[in-house]
């Protein structure tokens, strides 16, 4: 391909990227560095945004919130969805019935999915998993106002929307696992469980790394479904972190912009940190 | 590569687990009958998992037909006559239809837009490898995976200085820029399916470059764009927080609407829960409609990595 057809075609995918992605991001840098809020200039202040980022409470219990519910929801996620697509592999004429079934919570909007989520919970809404719990005997739980209740609640909303995409996932991988290789394990004697312990879920693991990696980043985003099922999230303790963000510098008028900016800045290098081994791969594969 | 991967793996695993499948001998092989039990029990636990996962949604379309009086009752009614009132009053006292029309008008404008952008690049990433497209890539990887408010709360800021705040332009242009980087890095797989030498043969034929990818590729990669376009309106139609930033009330959407509703009076909330069905009852049809593309989708890219 000559060079000035290569620069025609790409041009107008670089231009909106540096216009509207790279621009914002430089302000966001920017003002991380500042004392600053809307409509008005800021003043420099080095780097007394991130000590105070660092050393506030609230910071520290979005921080927390964010490692339990990120640690909750990816492991239920690789072995939920295990378990789901193994079941969805063995279906036959019904399999394209089922798979609609079960995608209709990851495509519905995430602030619409948590707040008919919350409803099975809230006693506003009659709350069916309250009357279940109250007929078993079993003592009220505070979904909404206990930590960490809620932090189950919030974990399972994210579950229930995540887990059709690492279903997918997953079963695209159990069919690529070569026949032969099942065989060889059934001649050998295996049972079920251990041919997928130790046949199946090894020569996937490539797949399962991608879940794993696709959903920490996007719980490290959680934020639509908190709106619904955390409205007291501030109070409990229960702020994600892009939450704690939009919180601190935009809900109250913009007065820790600053502030929020170098979270932002934080958040991105972490999660740059995490794509790494992803980056070198795709940096190989562009190469060759 | 992979065949002969694969074709040394069974070997290997046949030689480790050799020794332990015997000494598991007399528990190891299964009769028909326990495999036939195996697989009814196996589809109960689907028919449960199904049955959970759209338990949300049954429940709030139970509450939302109930009267508005017994709507709230806890515990909740379970005989009632049902009624469609929750979504006549959506449609008579708020302004639902303006939030659905920014919605689709948002998403579509900003699907077209992204994938018009998208194609081209995509294309010439798949053809041209390279230092410079190797940086795209990983930029298109890098800016699909920021938190949103990095690059949102500034666009507020833009916006406004721009006199474009609290308008579908803006929140196009927004989902645009945040959704673009991801329709590069689908149809790129898809464009690297297509074999170079139909190019060639093309451009021999006499196509320039541009009449080549508009007569030759584009029509070759149809259900290529189609999944790229359904990804480009899911995430916009989704989208929660950039709309909430960057809209008021003349462009809210959907979600947004929902939201300013859930702090509201019990009535109001099963006019949330109408809005929520009503958005739902699409997504249904999406599900089992384009559910081919979705997969592909998913897992175009995903699994090679």
């Amino acid at each position: 391909m000559r060079r000035r057809e290569y620069l025609y075609l790409v041009a107008p995918s670089v231009l909106v990227m540096f216009g509207l992605l790279v621009i914002p991001l430089v302000r966001t840098i920017q003002w991380s560095f500042e004392r600053v809020r809307y409509g008005s200039p800021g003043t420099f202040v080095g780097l007394d945004n991130y000590r105070d980022a660092l050393t506030d409470p609230r910071f520290g219990s979005a921080v927390a919130f964010t490692v339990v519910v990120t640690i909750a929801v990816v492991s239920v996620l690789v072995v939920g969805g295990y378990v789901l697509a193994v079941l969805v592999n063995g279906l036959g004429k019904m399999r394209p019935i089922v798979l609609g079934l079960l995608l209709v919570s990851y495509v519905v909007p995430g602030l619409i999915g948590g707040t008919m989520f919350s409803w099975l919970f809230n006693d506003n809404f009659g709350g069916i998993v309250n009357q279940v719990i109250r007929l078993v005997g079993l003592p009220e739980v505070l979904w909404f106002t206990d930590t960490w209740a809620n932090r189950g609640l919030v974990a399972a909303a994210v579950v229930w929307s995540m887990i059709p995409f690492a279903m997918l996932v997953i079963l695209a991988g159990l069919q690529g696992v070569p026949k032969e290789m099942l065989e060889a394990a059934r001649m050998d004697g295996a049972g079920s469980l251990r041919t997928h312990w130790s046949v199946i879920a090894p020569s996937i693991r490539g797949v399962l790394g991608f879940v794993t990696l696709i959903s920490i980043m996007d719980v490290l985003r959680l934020f639509d479904q908190l709106i619904p099922l955390s409205p007291q999230a501030v109070q409990i303790g229960n702020e994600s972190l892009v939450l704690y963000i939009y919180n601190r510098a935009f809900l109250d008028g913009g007065q820790q912009l600053g502030l929020g900016s170098a979270m932002n800045v934080l958040l991105i290098l972490l999660i740059v940190v995490m794509l790494l081994p992803f980056i070198r791969d795709t940096a190989r594969e562009g190469r060759s | 590569m992979a065949s002969s991967e694969a074709a040394q793996r069974p070997t290997t695993t046949q030689g480790r687990d050799a020794g332990r499948g015997r000494a598991k001998l007399p528990t190891g092989p299964r009769g028909p009958h326990t495999s036939r039990a195996r697989k009814v029990a196996a589809n109960v636990v689907l028919a449960v998992v199904c049955l959970l996962m759209l338990s949300p949604v049954l429940w709030t379309a139970f509450s939302v037909i109930k009267p508005t009086n017994v709507a709230f009752l806890n515990p909740p009614a379970f005989t009632f006559t049902p009624t469609l009132d929750a979504f006549v009053n959506l449609w008579q006292t708020t302004n639902f239809y303006q939030y659905l029309g920014n919605t689709l008008v948002v998403a579509v404008v900003s699907t077209v837009v992204a994938l018009v952008i998208g194609l081209p690049a995509a294309y010439a990433l798949s053809r041209s490898p390279g230092w410079v497209s190797v940086a795209l890539l990983v930029a298109a990887l890098v800016f699909r995976a920021l938190p949103r408010t990095a690059v949102v709360l500034p666009m507020y800021e833009i916006s406004r200085s721009l006199g474009i705040y609290d308008t579908t332009l803006a929140l196009a242009l927004a989902l645009v820029a945040i959704n673009q980087p991801f329709s590069i890095w689908l149809l790129r797989n898809f464009f690297a399916a297509v074999p170079k030498e139909i190019d060639e043969a093309a451009m021999i034929d006499g196509c320039t470059r541009f009449s080549m990818l508009r007569l030759v590729i584009i029509p070759l990669m149809g259900p290529g764009i189609i999944t790229a376009a359904l990804f480009m309106f899911l995430f916009a139609f989704q989208e929660y927080l950039t709309a909430v930033i960057l809209t008021d009330v003349s462009s809210a959407t959907v979600p947004v609407f929902i939201a300013t509703q859930l702090g509201q009076t019990l009535p109001l909330l099963q006019q949330a829960g109408a809005a929520s069905l009503l958005l739902t009852l699409p997504v249904f049809v999406f599900a089992f409609v384009a559910q081919k593309y979705l997969i592909a989708g998913l897992n175009s890219g995903s699994v090679k990595g």
